[in-house]
């Protein structure tokens, strides 16, 4: 057997065995794995920061006393810890932003997708994609200084505060446009074509073959991109904390100034928490709440977005 | 091969089972002089052909001869291409297919097609059915209508106790049979098909073409497809597709012959078409 691979390996003069080490090949995965960790380490290491000083602060404040009560204020004296308030304002501002940022990001989606000219798409998708480059602190005081005012114009008996939820919602909305618009038409750009062929041949229009072939065959990638923009939405900081302001008060009013969750970080971050104070350690808890809460929803439209896309091959 | 010179193909010519009175045409379409561009590029040129009505008419040619496309403009599908266009005419019924007054939505309502790849949506089998009647505000049980277009396409025994399941876990064959109840549902006057059986193996091809002797009672069929024995097994008339170069050095596709299947197969008027399905090119 071994007088016949040899016989063969001389045969051709060449055996099939690597004629060099590819040192080459084995550094590139090393530094491609590197980088994959850094991202992975990174969400570890945020867990644990966060975990810490989120476990101290249970061990100074009750659950019953930080879901229990309605009065939230850690900065002042005496010190409350009712989170409700700004879990509310978070919730009520990302609904508003949704509210707005669903059905144009959508529309937008299929305008671009499905109606389009190839010329149209490939100026508008790029300008789309800048807008998402915006920072956030001009949305901020394009709210403050134009949304606001033009709204106490407008609709006086709104008695719209100066600083109030409407106008920051509103604006987060339209930060979150372009992600929804953007994301969602990539995934309706993805879906075969023959789908749409097979809806047009049957004698359906193109708004009902968007809406009821395209639409339900990409909705994963949709739905991906909404998850993504109410994550980012529910985060937001710097335009609520200009649009909306820092006063904790439990309320459904969007006319109101109210402080959201990512708000109250920046602010308490920003003062003069010391280190290892009770106010410092509020920062975490309502951070790992944050975290919580777009954790929990993320896993909860990955279950939905399973149970319910339409997978076309 | 060689001695023995021109061979016909061993096909078998569509039967005796299925008498027609070739000779009476009742057009369902009549394509006088149509030529279809792409931009400034003239993909088929001058084609002039009759559809007879609940007749089986075959286009065959080698590729690039512009089969497809003549097909795609009976439903205006081609209209879905930025920069295409037909020139020339076409008639339904004795109608200006591209009249101003033509609803293109209305004309693939009424001229249904089935597609080279099976492209069932991905949603249940129910569903892909009862989606043409839906979109297109269809009166009626709609129970009935999804029993009756499967029965029709002979899927029913096969998927009647899975209609909720999705139309992809499906064989090949049976999607595209799908396609076809898909197609029926929406009871259109005619079926265009573009190659249906290209992506299917023998048996699955068999169960279509069955279905289309089936379905030939009914409707008005135009197949376009590359198996030349399919084109004789099914078909009452054949038109054969060649592309040719110009003196321009651009290829356009052309209509040789258009005749009876059984002369095209036997008694070719044209020595391409006798090239052609002797196998010489193509």
């Amino acid at each position: 057997m071994s007088a016949q691979h040899r016989a063969t390996a001389t045969g051709t003069g060449r055996s099939l065995a690597r004629s060099r080490p590819r040192y080459g090949e084995q550094a590139i995965k090393v530094v491609l794995m590197l980088a994959a960790l850094v991202s992975v380490a990174t969400t570890v290491g945020i867990v644990f920061a966060l975990a810490e000083p989120t476990i101290e602060f249970f061990s100074e404040v009750s659950l019953a006393q930080f879901f229990g009560s309605t009065e939230w204020g850690p900065l002042f004296k005496p010190a409350h810890f009712g989170v409700w308030p700004i879990i509310v304002a978070t919730l009520e501002i990302t609904l508003i932003a949704i509210i707005v940022a669903v059905p144009l990001g959508l529309a937008a989606a299929i305008y671009l997708s499905e109606y389009a000219s190839r010329r149209v798409r490939k100026i508008f998708k790029p300008v789309l994609e800048v807008l998402a480059g915006v920072p956030t602190v001009v949305f901020g005081f394009f709210a403050l200084t134009l949304v606001t005012p033009l709204l106490q114009d407008v609709f006086p008996w709104l008695g719209l505060e100066p600083k109030n939820a409407l106008s920051a919602g509103l604006l987060v909305g339209v930060m979150i446009i372009p992600i929804i618009a953007s994301m969602s038409e990539d995934a309706m750009a993805a879906v075969p074509n023959g789908l749409r062929e097979g809806s047009f041949a049957l004698g359906a229009s193109k708004m009902l073959t968007s809406v009821r072939v395209v639409v339900p065959a990409a909705f994963s990638g949709i739905v991906a991109a909404i998850i993504l923009a109410i994550s980012r939405a529910a985060g937001e900081t710097m335009i609520v904390a200009i649009a909306a302001g820092f006063k904790s008060v439990f309320t459904l009013d969007p006319t109101q100034e109210m402080s959201t969750m990512a708000a109250f970080i920046a602010q308490a971050g920003s003062g003069d928490a010391s280190t290892g104070s009770i106010a410092y350690k509020t920062i975490f808890a309502v951070g790992s709440l944050l975290f919580l809460m777009t954790f929990a929803m993320n896993w909860f439209s990955a279950r939905m977005v399973q149970k319910y896309r339409e997978v076309y091959d | 091969m060689s001695e023995i010179g021109i061979s016909m193909p061993n096909v078998t010519v569509r039967g005796p089972e299925a008498p027609r009175n070739l000779e009476s045409l009742d057009p369902v379409f009549q394509v006088e002089d149509l030529s279809v561009f792409y931009g400034d590029y003239e993909a088929v040129r001058n084609v002039d052909m009759t559809i007879g009505n609940r007749e089986i008419t075959a286009m065959i040619g080698p590729s690039g001869c512009g089969k497809s496309t003549v097909l795609r403009c009976f439903n205006r599908m081609n209209d879905l291409i930025p920069g295409a266009r037909a020139a020339g005419k076409i008639t339904y019924h004795g109608e200006d297919l591209y009249g101003d007054h033509v609803d293109p939505i209305e004309v693939r309502r009424r001229i249904g097609m089935v597609f080279q790849k099976p492209n069932p949506f991905p949603k249940s089998i129910y569903d892909n059915i009862a989606y043409g009647p839906r979109v297109n505000g269809m009166k009626g049980k709609m129970d009935d209508l999804v029993e009756q277009a499967l029965t029709q396409a002979a899927l029913w025994d096969e998927v009647k106790d899975k209609l909720k399941q999705n139309a992809l876990s499906l064989s090949g064959g049976q999607q595209q049979r799908l396609c076809i109840a898909r197609a029926i549902a929406v009871k259109p006057e005619v079926i265009l098909m573009d190659e249906p059986c290209s992506a299917l193996d023998p048996i699955a091809t068999t169960k279509i073409e069955d279905l289309m002797q089936e379905l030939s009672r009914d409707y008005t069929i135009v197949i376009v497809t590359h198996n030349m024995q399919q084109a004789a097994r099914v078909s009452d008339r054949t038109a054969f597709f060649t592309a040719e170069v110009d003196e321009a050095g651009v290829r356009h596709g052309r209509l040789v012959e258009f005749d009876e299947t059984s002369r095209i197969f036997t008694n070719p008027a044209d020595k391409r078409t006798e090239d052609y399905i002797t196998g010489r090119f193509g």
